[in-house]
């Protein structure tokens, strides 16, 4: 790789060829604010917030349109730099409303944090502000299905213009009137209408726009923790990270609290989509599985876990562990890695040859209409692991793209060939596609035994005869294999509730009580014998795949930033919550010094 | 003023504007057809040689400009002609296209072949409504008439040339901004680099060139170099439009070479002050040059003259002003004009020129506190040099070079609490478009 050498602030700094000034002082840890920069979308040069000097040059430039060449003598501290950059400031905030104690924003605001840091301690305006829709949160206006709009905070920008025309394919958001009437629209004021929205909130640099999701819902002192995980709803597997409450009773009791995109150039880059973003509710919902229950004529009853297993092992038992098709699984591709590995051992175990036979792989499969630009395309396959289950030999028929077929085993439960099926299905509801069939094989009788291992009370687990309570994606540590073939870790964000088990430990259990051997009491102990058992495969790295725990952020606000979150993740990995957990970025260079941010109260 | 206009001879005669009259009595064409047989970069050698600078507001050298187009690539290259001519105090473009449209015409085929482009979009003006006809219909005839289209007299060499009218923005004559407007986007300036000459329309080799730039080239190209830079002062050469306006007897479009000082254009071209009441400044090219005061009338009409005095030639739009003047009522007229014409799209810019109308509102008004004097100036300051493109710096200097030459008068305003130079002249309540 070519790099030249520039100096920054006296101190020589190496890059590769093509940085910009901007991009040189982030990765330095010299400290340029910037608004309209985003590293996913094009330069812009409009807010002029990163002016510095360069030695031969006549006036100021803006950092993040310099390309860095070699002898390049640059100051981000020079007087006239400090004066210039704090007129900056002062312009922005002219006819920002400073509503920061009502915004979402507050707390995690690029505007708040550099103003901070770089602009002037008062404001010489007095002339009222511009205001668009009245004051303070009644100026929130709507803005699509997802989003509301605050006009009176934008600070023009246009990084969502630019999301939306080169990430979106969709340049559904414009500027309309120009010079100070400028404001941000959408044709016939309609909102915003994509998959992709939610990532305006995190590209926004101030509180102008926010999900609705997300609006109102907390500060972001208030949760103070993080977690890395993978998004589980389609077989993309974008990399994100799960926010929790640090005061959970403030959210009706769920810990939960928003679901960010985290960098990751090989798969989703700065983005995710709105299904994985908002879609998490049900996780702590209350249709949540807490523990095991048994039915009891026309009730399940919960139960603890030492009867539930010694019925399910009598009842597996007398519909006969041998033979073709007595008992059969249906697995949901939402099942992870460990939990294929464990399966597969126990249907070895317990079937032999006919194990594989008898287990049926499906998934959901959707059309996610998106214009033909965009930059991240949702997978159809709703699942994240059917790579996985492939990969472990389980037979997942027409594969990612195309729907799974049942009717083969459909076929088998309504002639009453089949004495029992167990489902297992850590996903959300409708996971399985429709399995109404089964729930009136069950009802009427053809079938003489459901099994049902999943985390929500579906109209599936309301028929069966024994409901195992597995765990969610964020609620366990598991590994996923996306469309590419790449072996991603989820961490454990939440530990799930009440009784419930990490699925893995319902199989070992189930297996031992059946009398196999499954040598396992921990999820490490899995991914180690996978890792044994497919060397010269990605699973032979299985058992050095990194899982992060919640983290309580030293400095929360270098924590709590979710638009700059991809900063952290290059450049702070001395810094909680991102310690050496970010498995694609391990091999960059540690950073030499940290942005300083000035203590806040 | 022994000078014979040359740009704008006999454009007082009836059907000026043909392709006949052109023809037959202008030598029409036939620079052109003296082009084609040479080479394109002996054309851009010429047009180098002869010291051509662009008209429309930096004076940048035309043939080095060309020469910076890249040709080393497989992209269309393009011309681009702007005739957005929206600058205050500036008219000259307009009588060209109006009068002696083929001599543009002309200029942008020879433009074209000397760049290596097929292609000529002139821009023009939104209000420019008739005009655009007047053009439109011309370009038809040289179509016809095989000066323009396929297989220009029978050379092998095509060119089109079509009008392009804006949607009424000062901001689009600033070069990026008119490519942007031109691909069908909003006037805002792009950043630079990369520049036009490399990445330009549809991100293609363009040369953004003035219309009385363009004007000049069959000139040249018709009677040499030598001719054309012995015209005026060394550096400054060839025939000058000047749009004179404000106080004058006789405002309106002059033609002479540079070595005309302003007091020459004043006096003689444009027949002295207004009632003959005396001078009191002049704003020597178009509302965003610094004013030059009685004693610099003397000053060369060139670029390096007007340079050298403390100010810039520009567009070449004299604004003259008289005593009766108010420089607090000027200043906040124009500011009127740039918060309005602000595109927007840079912080210093959209910010700053809203502020700067504001207070010079309350100043001239009499509301003004004594420290809004500093605040003008300090906010003035945090334009300058901070923005995207030169509309920032040309928005801050009516501000800060009347400040400068006439703070007493802002003081006057403060201390007073009123207009202390009310001329009977100025509207009741101007009327401002927009905001
Ligand atoms: C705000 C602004 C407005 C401008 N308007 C015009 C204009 O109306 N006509 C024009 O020829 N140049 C205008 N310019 C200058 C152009 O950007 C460019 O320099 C010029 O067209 C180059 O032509 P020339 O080299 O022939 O002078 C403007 C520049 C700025 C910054
Ligand atoms: S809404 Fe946000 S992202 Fe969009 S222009 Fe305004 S401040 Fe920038
Ligand atoms: S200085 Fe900035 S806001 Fe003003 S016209 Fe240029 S780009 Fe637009
Ligand atoms: S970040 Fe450089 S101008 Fe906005």
């Amino acid at each position: 790789m070519e790099t030249v050498t520039l100096t920054i602030d006296g101190r020589p700094i190496a890059v590769p060829k093509g940085r910009t000034v901007l991009q040189a002082a982030i990765e330095a840890g010299i400290s340029v604010p910037y608004y309209c920069y985003h590293p996913g979308i094009s330069i812009d040069g409009s807010c002029r917030v990163c002016i510095v000097k360069i030695d031969k040059m006549p006036k100021l430039q803006t950092s993040c349109s310099t390309v860095c060449t070699d002898g390049m003598v640059v100051h981000t501290q020079a007087p006239d730099v400090v004066e210039a950059r704090a007129g900056v400031f002062e312009f922005l905030l002219v006819n920002h409303p400073l509503d920061c104690p009502v915004c979402d924003k507050g707390g995690e605001c690029p505007l708040q944090d550099f103003s901070y840091t770089f602009g002037p301690a008062e404001s010489r305006m007095d002339f009222p502000r511009r205001v668009f829709d009245g004051e303070g949160v009644k100026a929130d206006v709507d803005f699509g299905p997802t989003l509301m709009l605050n006009r009176n905070r934008c600070i023009l920008c246009t990084r969502c213009v630019r999301f939306m025309k080169e990430i979106d394919g969709d340049a559904q958001i414009g500027i309309v009137d120009r010079g100070h009437g400028s404001e941000i629209a959408t044709f016939q004021e309609q909102g915003v209408h994509s998959l992709l929205s939610g990532n305006l909130m995190d590209v926004c640099p101030v509180g102008a726009i926010l999900t609705r999701d997300y609006r109102f819902k907390s500060r972001p002192w208030d949760n103070p923790a993080v977690v890395d995980t993978v998004c589980t709803f389609c077989s993309k597997g974008c990399n994100t990270s799960a926010w929790l409450k640090g005061k959970p009773e403030w959210a009706k009791g769920s810990r939960l609290i928003r679901m960010t995109p985290r960098y990751n150039p090989d798969v989703n880059g700065y983005w995710m989509c709105d299904i994985g973003r908002f879609n998490y509710h049900w996780i702590e919902g209350d249709q949540r599985l807490r523990r095991p229950m048994l039915r009891n004529g026309a009730a399940l009853e919960p139960s603890a876990w030492h009867d539930v297993q010694s019925r399910l092992r009598d009842r597996l038992q007398a519909a006969g562990t041998t033979g073709t098709s007595a008992v059969q699984f249906l697995v949901s591709a939402h099942a992870s890695v460990e939990e294929f590995f464990v399966l597969k051992q126990l249907l070895d175990g317990v079937l032999g040859n006919d194990g594989m036979a008898a287990t049926t792989v499906t998934w959901t499969s959707s059309e996610k209409p998106q214009p033909d630009g965009a930059k991240l395309k949702v997978s159809k396959a709703n699942a994240p692991n059917i790579n996985g289950a492939r990969d472990l030999g389980f037979h997942v028929g027409a594969g990612n793209e195309g729907a799974p077929d049942l009717s083969r085993l459909r076929a088998a439960v309504e002639n009453g060939q089949v004495k029992a099926v167990y489902v297992i299905d850590p996903g959300p509801d409708g996971s399985l596609g429709d399995v109404s069939w089964l729930i009136a094989a069950r009802q009427n009788g053809t079938l003489p035994l459901l099994v049902v291992q999943g985390v929500l009370m579906t109209e599936l687990a309301a028929a069966a005869d024994i409901v195992l309570a597995g765990a969610a994606y964020v609620e366990k540590d598991a590994m996923y294999v996306n469309d590419q073939g790449r072996l991603q870790a989820a961490s454990l964000a939440v530990a799930p509730p009440g009784e419930a088990l990490d699925d893995w430990r319902i199989l070992v259990n189930l297996g031992r009580s059946l009398g196999l051997t499954l040598p396992y009491d921990s999820a490490e102990d899995v991914r180690r014998t996978l890792a044994a058992a497919m060397p010269g495969t990605p699973y032979a790295e299985a058992d050095r795949q990194v899982f992060t725990r919640p983290v309580p952020a030293r400095n929360w606000l270098q924590a709590s930033n979710p638009s700059e979150r991809w900063k952290w993740d290059f450049l702070y990995q001395d810094l909680p919550p991102v310690k050496g957990h970010s498995v694609q970025m391990e091999g960059i260079p540690a950073p030499i010094a940290v942005i300083p941010l000035k203590p806040v109260g | 003023m022994a000078y014979e206009p040359i740009l704008t001879s006999q454009i007082d005669q009836p059907g000026s504007s043909t392709l006949d009259f052109y023809v037959q009595r202008r030598r029409g064409y036939e620079g052109l057809r003296k082009a084609l047989t040479l080479q394109p970069n002996d054309l851009i050698e010429q047009v180098k040689a002869s010291g051509l600078r662009g008209r429309g507001g930096a004076g940048f050298p035309t043939g080095l400009k060309w020469q910076f187009v890249l040709k080393d690539t497989p992209k269309p290259k393009y011309i681009c002609c702007n005739a957005d001519e929206s600058e205050p105090g500036t008219f000259k473009d307009h009588v060209l296209m109006e009068r002696n449209p083929h001599l543009l015409i002309e200029g942008c085929a020879i433009s074209c072949y000397a760049i290596g482009a097929k292609v000529a979009y002139i821009y023009i003006r939104g209000e420019f409504y008739h005009v655009q006809q007047i053009l439109e219909a011309e370009i038809e005839k040289a179509y016809k008439a095989g000066f323009l289209g396929k297989n220009i007299l029978g050379t092998g060499f095509d060119c089109d040339v079509f009008v392009h009218r804006g949607a009424g923005a000062y901001e689009a004559g600033e070069e990026t901004a008119l490519i942007e407007s031109l691909e069908g986007k909003r006037a805002q300036p792009r950043i630079k680099p990369p520049f036009p000459a490399v990445a330009g329309l549809y991100q293609c080799p363009t040369a953004v060139n003035n219309v009385e730039t363009l004007c000049n080239v069959p000139l040249i190209v018709l009677n040499g170099p030598e001719w054309f830079s012995a015209i005026g002062p060394e550096k400054n050469g060839g025939p000058k439009l000047f749009c004179i306006s404000g106080h004058v007897k006789k405002p309106g479009v002059y033609e002479a070479p540079m070595s005309t000082t302003l007091r020459e254009l004043v006096y003689d071209y444009a027949g002295g002050m207004l009632d003959d009441r005396p001078f009191k400044a002049i704003i020597p090219g178009g509302s965003s040059v610094p004013l030059l005061l009685p004693d610099q009338l003397d000053t060369p009409a060139s670029f390096d003259g007007v340079q050298k005095a403390g100010s810039l030639l520009g567009s070449a739009g004299l604004i003259v002003l008289n005593d009766t003047v108010c420089m607090v009522w000027l200043a906040m007229n124009l500011l009127h004009f740039y918060r309005h014409e602000s595109c927007g799209k840079c912080t210093p810019c959209r910010e700053g020129t809203n502020w700067l109308s504001q207070l010079l509102e309350r100043i001239e008004s009499g509301e003004g506190r004594p420290k809004d004097l500093d605040l003008l100036f300090g906010v003035s300051n945090n334009i300058v040099g901070k923005t995207l493109c030169a509309f920032g710096d040309a928005a801050a200097t009516p501000v800060l070079s009347t400040m400068k030459l006439f703070r007493a008068e802002y003081e006057a305003h403060v201390r007073e609490g009123r207009c202390t130079l009310p001329a009977e002249w100025r509207a009741k309540h101007p009327v401002f478009a927009g905001h």
